[in-house]
């Protein structure tokens, strides 16, 4: 089986007003494992994403999927939907329905499945996403977090084989953001689906992420394991980026107080173990 | 009144299928303004009425303080019907000479305003039985089941999600205005309020091609195929409703066989 699920070659995008969002993007989405984009505001994710499921069609260059260059005929692109699912920032623009249950039905109705399966599929995606009590709930009565879950059934219930979210994150609490990042990890290892998402909130990257890209104006300028990304600092606050803050706290560490690790450490786990080892040498 | 339809989610016949429901409400209300008789329009009242609050669980008070809302048009168009002008005065019970004409209330004018108010008063509570029982979602569902055109029908549904979108918007902006002074003096809410609508507006059209995307990124292609959930469905659900009908004409013959001979 091919390792890379989605790949991106050289891929240009301008749209009609003349911006140039995207200039010569190269990237590979590993299958089975959850990438993320960063980028500040305007660095063409969206963009990017976009162009993953055939919503935007390149300027030039190429979208590969599962090792065939894509079909942008009406047929071509139902299957590309199918397989790449889209969940959109902002759920209420995705959520055109006054029903829960009926706008995540509407993905796989379009799949034209049998009925039967098309119910199987909707109760198992507001299940995973932790809102099967409220399918009865009109949608204007759910708060953002659920509708944002909401919007994900939705695409969780047409079974896609990548996930792509664009700031699944955005604008929830903490206890939201650990809930989305929960459910799409288990979601993840019951139904092997790769993932990627875009995110301005970079505490979470060490923890659900496997691989990430660094985005800036149009162009991927740093890629490697959040280990790798998070070893250069510098680079990262030249596009308006910056470090985990425990990744940022045991840089200090290091700097200004002469701690010896021997590993960069992104998250409280890896610093404590980190920490540990260092206090080991110490005697009290 | 944007609440209404969450006293329609909490109704406990909401899991009655709405086509069940919207049988019986029309079929009592054209057979209530068939009749034309202050004793069915008052049973249609208590019926639907009583209905609403046994059966679906909708206090009382909110009902009378729904009914209480059309009453002040309805009282206004009454009197204009309970008002007479006529050359005689003898018709009337109270009347006032006005150039050379008389202007009053007679007992006919007052009868036919009395039965027209409760008439009213009935075929409205058919429709609150419908709407404090039906979430709109259902009632799109029975559409598209008695063949009411797919696009209609889809148009409905939207209107109806992005009616809460749109508001939340504009109170939004109207309240970012506000907290600016934007509504201190006449002159600055009249502008603020221009740009309330433009923005609102753009939004909107922003908004519309931000859901086409989404859709088309599920696999829009030109209808919004979606599923309900399962109604309870019986047959007899439709045998009740034609039931109390049948009784109601019934009686309504009768009355105006009894009515009929007396006057004659």
């Amino acid at each position: 089986m091919n390792e890379t699920i989605l790949e991106v070659k050289d891929l240009h995008y301008i749209y009609a007003d003349g911006t140039h969002a995207l200039k010569g993007i190269n990237l590979k989405i590993p299958r089975g494992k959850t990438t993320a984009v960063l980028g500040g505001n305007g660095a063409g994710k969206s963009t990017l994403f976009m162009n993953f499921n055939g919503i935007l069609k390149p300027t030039s260059g190429q979208v590969i999927f599962d090792g065939k260059a894509v079909d942008y005929s009406h047929k071509g692109l139902k299957e590309l939907r199918r397989a790449v699912g889209l969940v959109f920032q902002d759920p209420d623009s995705q959520l055109f329905s006054a029903s829960v249950y009926q706008d995540v039905s509407f993905g796989p109705m379009n799949l034209r499945l049998p009925e039967q399966e098309v119910r199987r599929r909707v109760e198992l995606g507001l299940e995973r996403t932790g809102i099967l009590d409220l399918k009865d709930k009109p949608t204007h009565c759910l708060s953002f977090g659920q509708k944002k879950r909401a919007a994900i059934a939705g695409v969780l219930a047409m079974e896609p084989e990548v996930l792509v979210l664009d700031e699944p994150t955005g604008g929830l609490d903490p206890m939201g953001v650990s809930g989305v990042m929960k459910l799409l990890k288990e979601t993840q290892e019951q139904l092997g689906i790769s993932v990627v998402m875009s995110t301005h909130d970079i505490d979470i990257v060490p923890l659900y992420c496997d691989y990430v890209y660094v985005m800036d104006r149009g162009n991927v300028c740093i890629e490697g394991t959040p280990k790798q990304v998070f070893s250069q600092p510098d680079a990262l606050r030249r596009v308006h980026l910056r470090l985990p803050r425990v990744a940022h706290l045991m840089e200090i560490l290091q700097r200004e107080d002469a701690f010896d690790f021997c590993d960069t450490a992104a998250t409280i786990s890896q610093a404590r173990k980190a920490l540990k080892s260092v206090s080991r040498g110490w005697s009290f | 009144m944007i609440h209404i339809d969450r006293y329609a989610y909490r109704s406990k016949l909401k899991k009655t299928d709405p086509m069940q429901k919207l049988f019986f409400a029309v079929l009592t209300l054209g057979m209530c303004l068939w009749a034309d008789s202050n004793v069915i329009s008052a049973a249609v009242l208590v019926l639907m009425g009583g209905i609403t609050v046994f059966r679906g669980g909708t206090s009382l008070y909110f009902l009378m303080k729904l009914l209480a809302i059309p009453m002040s048009f309805l009282l206004v168009g009454v009197l204009t019907v309970a008002v007479k002008i006529s050359e005689d005065p003898g018709i009337m019970l109270v009347s006032l000479p006005m150039a050379g004409v008389w202007v009053g209330i007679s007992q006919q004018g007052l009868r036919d305003a009395g039965r027209l108010f409760l008439k009213a008063l009935g075929s409205v509570t058919c429709l609150y039985y419908l709407s404090l029982s039906t979430p709109l979602v259902d009632m799109l569902s029975a559409f598209k089941r008695i063949g009411v055109p797919k696009l209609m029908v889809e148009m409905m549904g939207l209107v109806y999600r992005f009616i809460f979108v749109l508001f939340e918007t504009a109170e939004t902006i109207f309240n970012s205005q506000n907290s600016r002074l934007g509504y201190a003096s006449l002159n600055s809410g009249y502008r603020s309020l221009g740009g309330l609508a433009s923005t609102l507006f753009i939004r909107a059209y922003r908004r519309s091609d931000e859901l086409y995307t989404a859709l088309e990124a599920r696999g829009y292609d030109g209808e919004l195929n979606v599923l309900e959930e399962p109604y309870q469905r019986h047959w007899a659900g439709y045998f009740a409703p034609l039931a109390v009908n049948i009784i109601l004409i019934v009686i309504t013959l009768f009355l105006r066989q009894y009515e009929g001979g007396r006057l004659g």
